[in-house]
Protein backbone atom coordinates (compact mmCIF):
# COMPACT_ATOMS: atom_id res chain seq x y z
CA UNK A 1 0.00 0.00 0.00
CA UNK A 2 1.73 3.38 -1.11
CA UNK A 3 1.29 5.49 2.30
CA UNK A 4 0.13 8.91 2.60
CA UNK A 5 0.94 12.61 3.26
CA UNK A 6 1.51 15.32 4.80
CA UNK A 7 -0.92 17.07 6.40
CA UNK A 8 -0.28 20.80 6.71
CA UNK A 9 3.12 22.05 8.15
CA UNK A 10 3.63 24.07 11.13
CA UNK A 11 6.72 25.41 12.04
CA UNK A 12 8.13 26.08 15.64
CA UNK A 13 11.25 27.45 14.75
CA UNK A 14 10.87 27.90 10.84
CA UNK A 15 9.38 26.28 8.26
CA UNK A 16 11.14 27.95 5.65
CA UNK A 17 14.06 27.24 4.32
CA UNK A 18 15.42 31.05 4.29
CA UNK A 19 16.29 32.68 7.81
CA UNK A 20 13.76 36.34 7.91
CA UNK A 21 15.43 38.87 10.32
CA UNK A 22 13.84 39.00 13.92
CA UNK A 23 12.71 42.27 15.32
CA UNK A 24 13.12 45.57 14.05
CA UNK A 25 16.49 47.61 15.14
CA UNK A 26 15.79 51.16 16.81
CA UNK A 27 12.59 50.16 18.67
CA UNK A 28 12.45 49.42 22.70
CA UNK A 29 13.33 45.77 23.87
CA UNK A 30 10.55 43.77 25.18
CA UNK A 31 10.79 43.22 28.38
CA UNK A 32 12.05 40.46 29.83
CA UNK A 33 9.05 38.38 32.08
CA UNK A 34 10.73 35.02 32.66
CA UNK A 35 10.52 33.66 35.97
CA UNK A 36 13.07 30.83 36.43
CA UNK A 37 17.11 32.26 36.13
CA UNK A 38 20.36 30.75 36.74
CA UNK A 39 23.29 32.09 37.40
CA UNK A 40 21.70 35.21 39.03
CA UNK A 41 20.06 35.04 42.54
CA UNK A 42 16.80 37.37 40.69
CA UNK A 43 14.58 37.51 37.87
CA UNK A 44 16.71 40.32 35.97
CA UNK A 45 14.43 42.91 33.71
CA UNK A 46 15.66 45.02 30.97
CA UNK A 47 14.55 48.40 32.85
CA UNK A 48 16.91 47.46 35.59
CA UNK A 49 19.73 47.34 33.42
CA UNK A 50 19.59 50.93 31.69
CA UNK A 51 22.84 52.29 31.29
CA UNK A 52 24.45 49.14 30.04
CA UNK A 53 24.33 47.39 26.93
CA UNK A 54 22.87 43.78 27.45
CA UNK A 55 23.28 40.92 24.33
CA UNK A 56 20.50 38.60 24.63
CA UNK A 57 21.63 35.15 23.25
CA UNK A 58 18.50 32.76 22.76
CA UNK A 59 20.13 28.90 22.47
CA UNK A 60 19.28 26.09 24.06
CA UNK A 61 21.86 23.26 25.03
CA UNK A 62 20.90 20.49 22.07
CA UNK A 63 21.43 22.65 19.64
CA UNK A 64 25.04 21.89 18.17
CA UNK A 65 25.49 25.82 16.68
CA UNK A 66 24.22 27.32 20.13
CA UNK A 67 27.24 25.50 21.95
CA UNK A 68 29.74 26.33 19.45
CA UNK A 69 29.18 29.34 19.73
CA UNK A 70 29.45 29.10 23.85
CA UNK A 71 33.17 30.17 23.74
CA UNK A 72 32.80 33.05 21.89
CA UNK A 73 29.83 34.58 24.56
CA UNK A 74 31.88 33.43 27.58
CA UNK A 75 35.05 35.46 26.12
CA UNK A 76 33.18 38.46 25.16
CA UNK A 77 31.01 38.25 28.94
CA UNK A 78 35.04 38.05 30.28
CA UNK A 79 36.27 40.67 28.36
CA UNK A 80 33.44 43.40 28.67
CA UNK A 81 31.64 42.56 31.60
CA UNK A 82 33.16 45.50 33.79
CA UNK A 83 32.91 47.62 31.30
CA UNK A 84 29.31 47.76 31.16
CA UNK A 85 28.13 44.39 28.98
CA UNK A 86 25.36 42.28 30.30
CA UNK A 87 25.32 39.21 28.73
CA UNK A 88 22.29 37.04 28.93
CA UNK A 89 20.88 33.34 27.58
CA UNK A 90 17.35 32.56 27.11
CA UNK A 91 17.33 29.31 27.13
CA UNK A 92 14.22 28.60 24.50
CA UNK A 93 13.65 24.71 24.09
CA UNK A 94 13.04 22.86 20.48
CA UNK A 95 10.75 20.50 21.68
CA UNK A 96 7.85 19.87 24.06
CA UNK A 97 9.31 18.70 28.11
CA UNK A 98 10.09 15.00 27.04
CA UNK A 99 13.17 16.26 25.76
CA UNK A 100 14.54 17.17 28.50
CA UNK A 101 15.24 20.86 27.47
CA UNK A 102 12.92 22.19 29.95
CA UNK A 103 14.55 20.93 32.74
CA UNK A 104 16.32 23.18 34.84
CA UNK A 105 18.79 20.71 36.15
CA UNK A 106 19.53 19.54 32.75
CA UNK A 107 20.22 23.27 32.15
CA UNK A 108 22.21 23.62 35.46
CA UNK A 109 24.61 20.94 34.09
CA UNK A 110 24.83 22.76 30.91
CA UNK A 111 26.06 25.77 32.30
CA UNK A 112 28.65 24.42 34.36
CA UNK A 113 29.96 21.70 31.58
CA UNK A 114 30.28 25.13 29.12
CA UNK A 115 31.97 27.73 31.75
CA UNK A 116 28.74 29.62 31.10
CA UNK A 117 28.55 32.35 34.14
CA UNK A 118 26.59 34.87 32.60
CA UNK A 119 22.95 34.84 33.53
CA UNK A 120 20.58 32.78 31.92
CA UNK A 121 16.50 32.55 32.11
CA UNK A 122 14.45 29.60 31.71
CA UNK A 123 12.04 30.56 28.35
CA UNK A 124 10.54 27.42 28.52
CA UNK A 125 6.83 29.06 27.16
CA UNK A 126 8.87 30.88 24.48
CA UNK A 127 7.36 33.99 25.98
CA UNK A 128 10.85 35.66 25.67
CA UNK A 129 11.32 33.83 22.27
CA UNK A 130 8.34 35.14 20.98
CA UNK A 131 7.99 38.52 22.22
CA UNK A 132 11.58 39.54 19.93
CA UNK A 133 10.06 37.84 17.27
CA UNK A 134 12.65 34.78 16.95
CA UNK A 135 13.11 32.01 14.15
CA UNK A 136 16.41 30.73 14.54
CA UNK A 137 18.73 28.37 17.07
CA UNK A 138 20.86 30.42 17.84
CA UNK A 139 19.45 34.38 17.58
CA UNK A 140 21.63 37.39 19.09
CA UNK A 141 19.84 41.13 20.26
CA UNK A 142 21.90 43.51 21.29
CA UNK A 143 20.69 45.99 23.66
CA UNK A 144 22.12 50.03 23.74
CA UNK A 145 22.60 51.50 27.24
CA UNK A 146 18.86 53.31 26.77
CA UNK A 147 16.79 49.89 26.29
CA UNK A 148 16.76 49.85 22.36
CA UNK A 149 17.43 47.13 20.08
CA UNK A 150 20.52 48.43 17.83
CA UNK A 151 21.50 44.98 16.14
CA UNK A 152 20.04 41.37 15.71
CA UNK A 153 21.36 38.82 14.31
CA UNK A 154 21.63 34.85 13.95
CA UNK A 155 24.00 32.14 13.68
CA UNK A 156 27.17 30.29 14.91
CA UNK A 157 30.25 32.09 15.13
CA UNK A 158 33.96 31.66 16.71
CA UNK A 159 36.48 32.86 18.52
CA UNK A 160 38.14 35.78 16.59
CA UNK A 161 36.35 34.71 13.25
CA UNK A 162 34.51 37.22 11.11
CA UNK A 163 31.07 36.84 12.31
CA UNK A 164 32.54 37.34 16.41
CA UNK A 165 34.52 40.72 15.28
CA UNK A 166 31.23 42.03 13.84
CA UNK A 167 29.58 41.32 17.50
CA UNK A 168 32.88 42.34 18.87
CA UNK A 169 32.94 45.54 17.28
CA UNK A 170 29.10 46.23 17.80
CA UNK A 171 29.30 46.01 21.46
CA UNK A 172 32.67 47.99 21.62
CA UNK A 173 30.53 51.18 19.24
CA UNK A 174 27.56 50.87 22.31
CA UNK A 175 29.63 50.70 25.30
CA UNK A 176 31.11 53.97 23.97
CA UNK A 177 27.98 55.45 23.33
CA UNK B 1 5.70 -5.68 -0.92
CA UNK B 2 5.95 -2.13 -1.93
CA UNK B 3 7.51 0.14 0.41
CA UNK B 4 5.25 3.00 1.55
CA UNK B 5 6.83 5.78 1.57
CA UNK B 6 6.99 9.35 1.36
CA UNK B 7 5.53 11.88 3.34
CA UNK B 8 6.21 15.47 3.87
CA UNK B 9 8.30 16.01 1.42
CA UNK B 10 7.07 16.42 -1.23
CA UNK B 11 3.96 17.78 -0.20
CA UNK B 12 4.93 20.12 2.39
CA UNK B 13 7.79 21.78 -0.14
CA UNK B 14 4.59 22.48 -2.24
CA UNK B 15 3.01 23.61 0.44
CA UNK B 16 4.81 25.60 2.26
CA UNK B 17 8.14 26.60 0.35
CA UNK B 18 9.41 25.84 -3.36
CA UNK B 19 12.68 24.80 -1.71
CA UNK B 20 13.62 21.12 -1.19
CA UNK B 21 12.13 19.40 1.26
CA UNK B 22 14.20 19.83 4.87
CA UNK B 23 13.52 15.75 5.46
CA UNK B 24 11.74 13.00 4.74
CA UNK B 25 9.66 10.27 6.15
CA UNK B 26 9.12 6.68 4.71
CA UNK B 27 7.23 4.16 6.01
CA UNK B 28 8.93 1.04 7.37
CA UNK B 29 8.65 -1.00 9.45
CA UNK B 30 11.06 0.83 10.60
CA UNK B 31 10.21 4.63 10.00
CA UNK B 32 13.38 6.29 8.19
CA UNK B 33 13.70 9.43 8.30
CA UNK B 34 16.22 11.03 5.01
CA UNK B 35 17.59 14.45 5.09
CA UNK B 36 16.83 16.62 1.98
CA UNK B 37 20.24 17.88 0.00
CA UNK B 38 22.62 19.85 2.57
CA UNK B 39 20.44 19.22 5.66
CA UNK B 40 21.91 17.91 8.48
CA UNK B 41 20.09 16.11 11.44
CA UNK B 42 20.35 16.90 14.66
CA UNK B 43 21.49 14.52 16.93
CA UNK B 44 21.33 15.78 20.51
CA UNK B 45 17.53 16.70 19.52
CA UNK B 46 16.88 13.30 18.71
CA UNK B 47 13.23 13.73 16.32
CA UNK B 48 9.95 12.72 17.83
CA UNK B 49 6.96 11.40 16.54
CA UNK B 50 4.07 12.20 18.63
CA UNK B 51 1.02 9.67 18.72
CA UNK B 52 -2.34 9.86 19.76
CA UNK B 53 -2.78 8.74 23.53
CA UNK B 54 0.48 10.83 24.41
CA UNK B 55 2.54 7.79 22.86
CA UNK B 56 6.19 9.14 21.79
CA UNK B 57 8.66 7.42 19.49
CA UNK B 58 12.07 8.85 19.12
CA UNK B 59 13.99 8.24 15.96
CA UNK B 60 18.16 7.34 16.55
CA UNK B 61 20.72 5.95 14.51
CA UNK B 62 24.48 4.54 15.92
CA UNK B 63 26.23 6.50 13.06
CA UNK B 64 27.00 9.39 13.96
CA UNK B 65 29.48 12.58 13.31
CA UNK B 66 32.41 12.55 16.08
CA UNK B 67 31.19 15.00 17.40
CA UNK B 68 27.87 12.98 17.83
CA UNK B 69 26.20 16.42 16.51
CA UNK B 70 24.34 15.08 13.85
CA UNK B 71 23.04 11.67 12.41
CA UNK B 72 25.89 9.81 9.00
CA UNK B 73 23.32 7.89 8.51
CA UNK B 74 18.96 8.00 8.56
CA UNK B 75 17.74 7.52 12.24
CA UNK B 76 14.89 4.95 12.65
CA UNK B 77 12.31 4.59 14.92
CA UNK B 78 9.70 1.85 15.43
CA UNK B 79 5.73 2.97 15.61
CA UNK B 80 3.11 0.76 16.94
CA UNK B 81 1.78 -1.44 13.81
CA UNK B 82 -1.24 0.14 14.21
CA UNK B 83 -0.67 3.42 14.12
CA UNK B 84 -0.23 5.44 10.62
CA UNK B 85 -0.45 9.10 11.75
CA UNK B 86 1.03 11.75 14.15
CA UNK B 87 3.26 14.67 14.33
CA UNK B 88 6.93 14.77 13.52
CA UNK B 89 9.17 16.81 15.00
CA UNK B 90 12.69 17.44 14.07
CA UNK B 91 15.63 19.81 14.52
CA UNK B 92 17.22 20.22 11.58
CA UNK B 93 21.09 22.44 10.74
CA UNK B 94 21.32 23.07 6.96
CA UNK B 95 25.24 22.80 6.05
CA UNK B 96 26.32 26.62 5.43
CA UNK B 97 23.25 28.39 7.63
CA UNK B 98 24.97 28.28 10.83
CA UNK B 99 21.60 27.68 12.44
CA UNK B 100 19.37 24.85 13.81
CA UNK B 101 15.50 25.13 13.31
CA UNK B 102 12.83 23.36 14.48
CA UNK B 103 9.99 21.64 11.87
CA UNK B 104 6.83 20.44 13.82
CA UNK B 105 4.81 18.03 10.97
CA UNK B 106 1.27 16.58 11.11
CA UNK B 107 2.49 12.86 8.93
CA UNK B 108 0.66 10.29 7.89
CA UNK B 109 1.86 6.43 6.28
Amino acid sequence: MEALVVAGCVAVGAAAIRPRPAVSDGVPAPELGNTSWLNTDRALRLSELRGRVVLLNFWVFTCVNCTRTVPSLVDLDLRYRDAGLTVIGIHTPEFPPYAGEHDRGNLMRALARRGITYPNAQDNDRRTWNAYGIRYWPSFVLIDKQGRIRHTGYGEFHLNDRYYQEWDRRIRALLAE
Amino acid sequence: MRRASIILAAVLVSACDARPAPVTLRAGPPLRLEPGPGVRINARLKPALELEGGIVVRFDSPHLTPDSAYFTAPPTAEAPPAVHAGTLRVSVCPAGERICRSLTIAAAW
